[in-house]
């Protein structure tokens, strides 16, 4: 197997192509990256592994690496009990909302930012960019404080009016939208468009690729939230995933093999769509160098 | 605009504005000057966060950027299953933090986790990683390095696909071995990029918290509690001290700055030698 692998691979920088027997660096690269890459899947797929198996699988010792009897009732009973499907349907709903309301608003303002001329545009623009430098876990005490005082905490608003300020979408989308010619605006607006047709059927169509990487952006944060949604969501039927699996993990009254079902369908989501999408997310983190 | 003004301006100022005061409820403020600052000075728990995340971040750093940069290296000179390795090189970014602490969770309890199995059965003991303090912070530092490795690489192996290729002909023509060409050639041309790399894991090191709220919920004995975890007790766990929070999270604020203001200074002044 390795050596069919290898006799597959080409040349380095250099040369021509063509076949030709692998060097020695070339043998060692992919041994390398082929234990590289167990240490960083191992664990996954033991986990993965872990959710099958039943109570007394998962404290014998030495640990069996294969369940005993592959336990699906893990994941029949974490749907049965501690409203699972209810934390689900919340980051469900919160990633989804969240992600448009994202959208909307990033959009408009990096369509103002791109292509209006107002009064400290550029002042503004700054702005947006060193909010980007404020982590989120320096400001959580005021945020906290003003989504408190507008009566949101423990509402699914709270969870998502906040995430959908952004700047790091506003900068991909306004970055993008600069690259739109001013003379197609310009001619729309000739031919009697009003400013919003304008942005909802030119502007809008043409960033669809910036719109895209902000969306699958948005996803992936708002699915992954865990300090945010642990604050707002107070009451156990707003809990998102992460938050669930937290608090449930610290409970001795869940039963570990049904937190790890539960751990492993909440990554399902997330894994599909980067299957599915790798390229444009390996792409939009490497343009923007954000996560 | 007037949610960015809401969400992010408004609080970060407020923020610093908080933290001269004492609050329990988030209504009512009470001036107090500097003791918030004063307090956690005087905090010897405060001490050993500090201490706690220097630690981290100093390892994290270094440890993220140098096997970073080799993977990126590595991977980039790659021609079979180049999109497979770096996919999963990947993938741990793509994973919710929370989930990541449970998964490490359960490779490194001390008595059922497949770990301390292998390490039995080559005869080295069983190490209870979560439950010393030590081993505690190198599991910390471990899996914070195993989550945000793609990402860093990502990013580099974008700056080396940016280096012109013919440059690196040219030298291999002239002679020059593979480790001059690395060291020579490639490292240089990718310092704008290493820096940035440098400054993102800073900020994210210290940052840090959702992994280790399940991986080790702060502890063995509070070794691995950071400053994040530090602000989020004490403003939002009883007794709630909002104002004591806010000045920790207005350190925090200055540290990154300040490491982030550093970096580019160090940066430019190597470029200019």
């Amino acid at each position: 197997m390795r050596s069919l692998k290898l006799s597959s691979s080409k040349q380095k920088w250099t040369s021509a192509s063509g076949k030709r027997p692998p060097t020695r660096a070339e043998i060692l690269r992919t041994t390398f990256l082929t234990v590289m890459m167990l240490i960083i899947l191992a664990p996954v797929v033991w986990f993965v592994l872990s959710s099958f198996k039943d109570i007394t699988d998962l404290s014998s010792r030495p640990p069996k690496i294969l369940p005993t009897h592959w336990a699906f009732e893990n994941y029949t009973e974490a749907f049965k009990m501690y409203n699972y499907k209810q934390y689900f349907m919340n980051s469900v709903f919160i990633t989804s909302v969240a992600t448009v309301l994202t959208l909307v608003i990033n959009s408009m303002a990096a369509y103002a930012f791109s292509k209006y001329n107002f009064r400290g545009r550029d002042g503004l623009f700054v702005m947006t960019l060193a909010m980007i430098m404020i982590p989120l876990q320096v400001i959580l005490i005021p945020i906290y404080l003003v989504v408190s005082s507008l009566g949101l905490v423990n509402t699914y608003w709270g969870m998502i009016i906040p995430a959908a300020a952004t700047p790091t979408g506003v900068f991909i989308l306004r970055q993008y939208m600069l690259t739109i010619p001013d003379e197609l605006i310009e001619s729309a607006r000739i031919d009697g468009a009003g400013e919003f047709r304008i942005f909802a059927r030119i502007v809008l169509p043409l960033a669809r690729p910036a719109l895209a990487v902000v969306a699958i952006f948005s996803i992936l944060w708002r699915w992954n939230d865990f300090i945010w949604p642990l604050l707002i969501a107070q009451d156990e039927k707003l809990y998102t995933l992460p938050v669930a699996l937290a608090l449930l993990n610290g409970q001795l009254v869940v039963p570990y093999n049904i937190v790890l079902a539960m751990s492993v369908m909440s990554i399902i989501p997330v894994l599909f769509m980067f299957v599915f999408m790798q390229r444009q997310i390996i792409q939009g983190i490497a343009q923007t160098g954000l996560k | 605009m007037a949610i960015f003004l809401t969400f992010i301006i408004w609080p970060a100022l407020r923020g610093i504005y908080i933290s001269f005061f004492d609050s329990t409820d988030g209504r009512t403020f009470t001036f107090v000057g500097t003791a918030n600052y004063k307090a956690i000075i005087g905090d010897p728990t405060a001490i050993e966060v500090a201490k706690a995340t220097a630690t981290y971040v100093v390892f994290y750093v270094l440890i993220a950027t140098t096997l970073a940069m080799f993977f990126a290296i590595v991977v980039n000179e790659q021609k079979f299953a180049k999109g497979f390795f770096r996919a999963v090189l990947f993938l741990p970014v793509m994973l919710s933090p929370v989930v990541v602490g449970l998964i490490w969770n359960d490779v490194l309890d001390r008595k059922v986790g497949p770990l301390n199995a292998l390490l039995e059965a080559v005869g080295g003991g069983s190490p209870g990683w979560l439950i010393e303090p030590k081993l505690g912070m190198i599991a910390v530092i471990f899996v914070g390095v195993w989550v945000h490795l793609g990402f860093y690489s990502i990013i580099l192996l974008a700056g080396l696909q940016g280096i012109d290729r013919s440059l690196l002909e040219a030298a291999s023509m002239d002679g020059a071995t593979r480790g001059q060409i690395i060291r020579l050639i490639i490292l240089p041309l990718l310092k704008p990029t290493t820096l940035v790399i440098i400054i993102l894991a800073t900020i994210h090191g210290f940052q840090s918290f959702d992994f280790i709220y399940t991986l080790t919920g702060g502890g063995p004995f509070g070794a691995t509690t950071l400053i994040v975890q530090y602000i989020y007790d004490h403003a939002f766990q009883v007794p709630i001290q909002y104002g004591l929070g806010s000045a920790a999270g207005v350190i925090l604020f200055m540290v990154i700055f300040a490491f982030t203001a550093l970096n580019f200074l160090l940066g430019r002044k190597r470029d200019a030698i």
